[in-house]
């Protein structure tokens, strides 16, 4: 029996998901982690996705990132298929399009909150010139401004947490991952972040799909998703 | 410029972890350089000590070198004098020394011993040997007298209960094969620090051991020159110039020479090994650490677009960044032995077979040090290599989930 597909996107589909397919081994079985999902999300776009653990939030967020690959189905960014990119041009593809915001942050320890938002930039072998303006402006966005020489070590969970936001959207991409932004900040906080990753992707027309458990996060988003035994289960527009 | 920052940052992540890395590689790199340094002074010395010995280019007459004569002189070499002075008169050349190897008996009236007797010419033969020759009694011999001056080794002059002053006979065989005998007055005695060669040793003018062997000839001509480099030319010159003359290069006749680079080659070839061993061991100990913790940051790293070969990237330029400061510090703390050694005046025991010491002291060479500096980095860079790689390549996913 097809699992549910629903496609909702409203305007042209940034990330174009069809069908995907993925199991994994457990000792001698197999897990079923997605049972051909779809999904497509538009410029501007914020998609939540919520379900229990287990039920392939992760397992979607990273095919949608390029970072893991479906046993079957197919996926677009941008409207150009990617499957059968090499490796290469995969990580090509993310250093371009794709942001990422990780639950634990996932900063360079030894980089300051500058170096850390440039690196991206770096990567694109952007003139030094240009990173320094784009890393100005993206720090004064996100009310990093007068921390741009501090450590992450020396930062609050929430200042990480928004540095982790300017690191994926300093480039502009059309697509950000975002695994539970929210999930190891207080309510506060994480209030602040939803609104500045809805602001943000908003003003550079990224689309953003969000994993969470989150409710004030969904609760800020276009779309909520709910996933369950790796199937889609319904989509709401907000 | 980004990256290298990077990668010192990187470095001193765990400080204690990289400055052991780093002096592990100091001490290696500072063992090669001392071990190094001493071989190539023990080199140069024995290189100027044969060169002194022999001379840099060597000729004589065809089959002079054979050792096979009949009677002494029999491939000697006629007409040196007008050879000499040819040669002398070439550019770079110090000097030209005629020289007769001989032997016989030697007697002070009451007991004989055999001799192994060196006819030069005493103007130019003591002033080249240098310190070579230690006189522990008496000078250089003068010009032939009626009664001709020897220099002898010193436990010859003990054998022969002789001192300075005294009075010994030489016998020798003639270029005809008959016996000969001659009186000389001993000048100095001399210690080579050999003790075979002192038991044995008679130096005196080439003419006084003409006169003996009734001859005109010379063993050989021993052309000196100012740069040593440049005895291969001297030599290729001399067989173009006299096709007819048999000439050996002090290399050539350097047994001692090339029996202790042959040695030192190898002891400090496998000390070299083994340092190298002992360097890519921490090199690969250290980083390997570093890849495994980094793991989930090398994945983000991936996620957010770094190829996997920039990831290796920035790990060479950490291996290459430890390597680097290691072989700096091991640079000065060899070039810091080198000095001291310089001022300590220590002395190295005897060697096999001979009864005096040596000064213990190191040569500085820059090529040595810049490719022992090259070699470190490479190496530290290739172990950066060798356990980043794998890291760099796994699964984003897998990478991202490593705790």
């Amino acid at each position: 029996m097809n699992a549910p597909t629903l496609e909702l996107a409203v305007r042209a589909s940034t990330v174009r998901l069809t069908d995907l397919r993925k199991r994994y081994r457990v000792g001698d079985d197999w897990a079923e982690a997605l049972k051909g999902v779809s999904l497509a999300a538009a410029a501007g776009e914020m998609v939540a996705l919520t379900g229990p653990s287990g039920s392939g939030k992760s397992t979607l967020l990273n095919l949608a990132g390029l970072i893991d690959t479906q046993d079957s189905g197919t996926r677009e960014i941008g409207g150009k298929p990617v499957d059968g990119l090499d490796d290469a041009a995969l990580t090509n593809l993310r250093r371009e399009q794709v942001g990422f915001i990780f639950q634990g942050f996932n900063l360079v320890p030894v980089m300051n909150v500058a170096d850390n938002v440039e690196y991206p930039l770096l990567l694109l072998g952007r003139p030094p010139a240009e990173r320094r303006r784009k890393v100005a402006e993206i720090l004064e966005r996100t009310g990093l401004a007068g921390l741009a020489g501090r450590l992450p070590d020396a930062l609050s969970g929430g200042q990480r947490q928004r540095v982790a936001i300017a690191r994926a959207l300093v480039k502009s991409p059309s697509l950000v991952i975002a695994d539970e932004p929210t999930a190891n900040l207080d309510s506060h906080t994480a209030q602040q972040i939803v609104d500045l990753l809805r602001e943000l992707s908003h003003e550079r027309g990224a689309a953003v799909v969000v994993a969470t458990h989150d409710e004030r996060m969904s609760a800020h988003c276009d779309r909520v998703l709910r996933l369950a035994d790796g199937e889609l289960l319904t989509g709401e527009l907000q | 410029m980004k990256w290298i920052l990077f990668a010192w940052k990187n470095v001193m992540r765990n400080k204690r972890r990289s400055l052991t890395a780093m002096l592990i590689t100091a001490m290696g790199t500072a063992a090669v350089l001392i071990g190094g340094g001493f071989a190539l002074f023990t080199y140069e010395s024995l290189e100027e000590m044969t060169a002194r010995d022999s001379g840099h280019v060597v000729l004589a007459a065809q089959r002079g070198f054979d050792n096979d004569e009949d009677v002494p002189l029999q491939h000697g070499l006629s007409g040196a004098a007008a050879l000499a002075a040819h040669y002398a008169a070439q550019p770079g050349v110090r000097a030209v020394a005629p020289r007769i190897q001989f032997s016989g008996l030697v007697s002070n009236g009451d007991k004989s011993a055999v001799f192994i007797g060196s006819g030069v010419d005493p103007d130019v033969d003591f002033r080249l040997r240098g310190p070579q020759l230690d006189f522990v009694a008496g000078e250089a011999p003068g010009p032939s007298e009626a009664v001709p001056e020897i220099v002898i080794g010193d436990e010859l002059a003990t054998l022969m209960k002789v001192k300075v002053g005294g009075s010994l006979t030489l016998l020798g065989t003639t270029t005809e094969g008959n016996l000969n005998a001659v009186d000389a007055v001993v000048r100095g005695i001399v210690k080579t620090g050999v003790p075979e060669i002192d038991r044995r040793l008679v130096m005196t003018d080439i003419r006084a051991v003409q006169r003996l062997l009734l001859t005109d000839k010379v063993g050989s001509l021993a052309i000196y020159l100012k740069d040593t480099a440049q005895t291969e030319a001297m030599a290729a010159q001399v067989k173009s110039t006299h096709p007819e003359l048999a000439v050996r290069t002090w290399r050539d006749l350097a047994v001692f020479y090339q029996a202790v680079r042959a040695l030192y080659n190898r002891i400090f070839g496998i000390l070299g090994l083994i340092m190298v061993v002992i360097v890519a061991f921490a090199m690969s100990n250290t980083l390997g650490m570093a890849v495994v913790e980094r793991t989930r940051e090398i994945g983000t790293l991936r996620a957010i677009g770094t190829q996997p070969g920039e990831v290796v990237r920035n790990f060479v330029l950490e291996g290459a960044a430890i390597g680097t400061a290691g072989a700096v510090i091991g640079m000065l703390a060899a070039g810091a032995t080198t000095l001291v050694l310089l001022f300590a005046g220590l002395e190295m025991p005897p060697p096999p077979g001979r009864s005096i010491g040596y000064p213990l002291l190191l040569s500085f060479s820059p090529p040595l040090y810049l490719g022992a500096t090259l070699v470190v980095v490479a190496l530290a860079a290739a172990a950066a290599w060798f356990v980043s790689r794998r890291a760099a390549h796994k699964p984003i996913t897998e990478a991202l989930s490593h705790v």
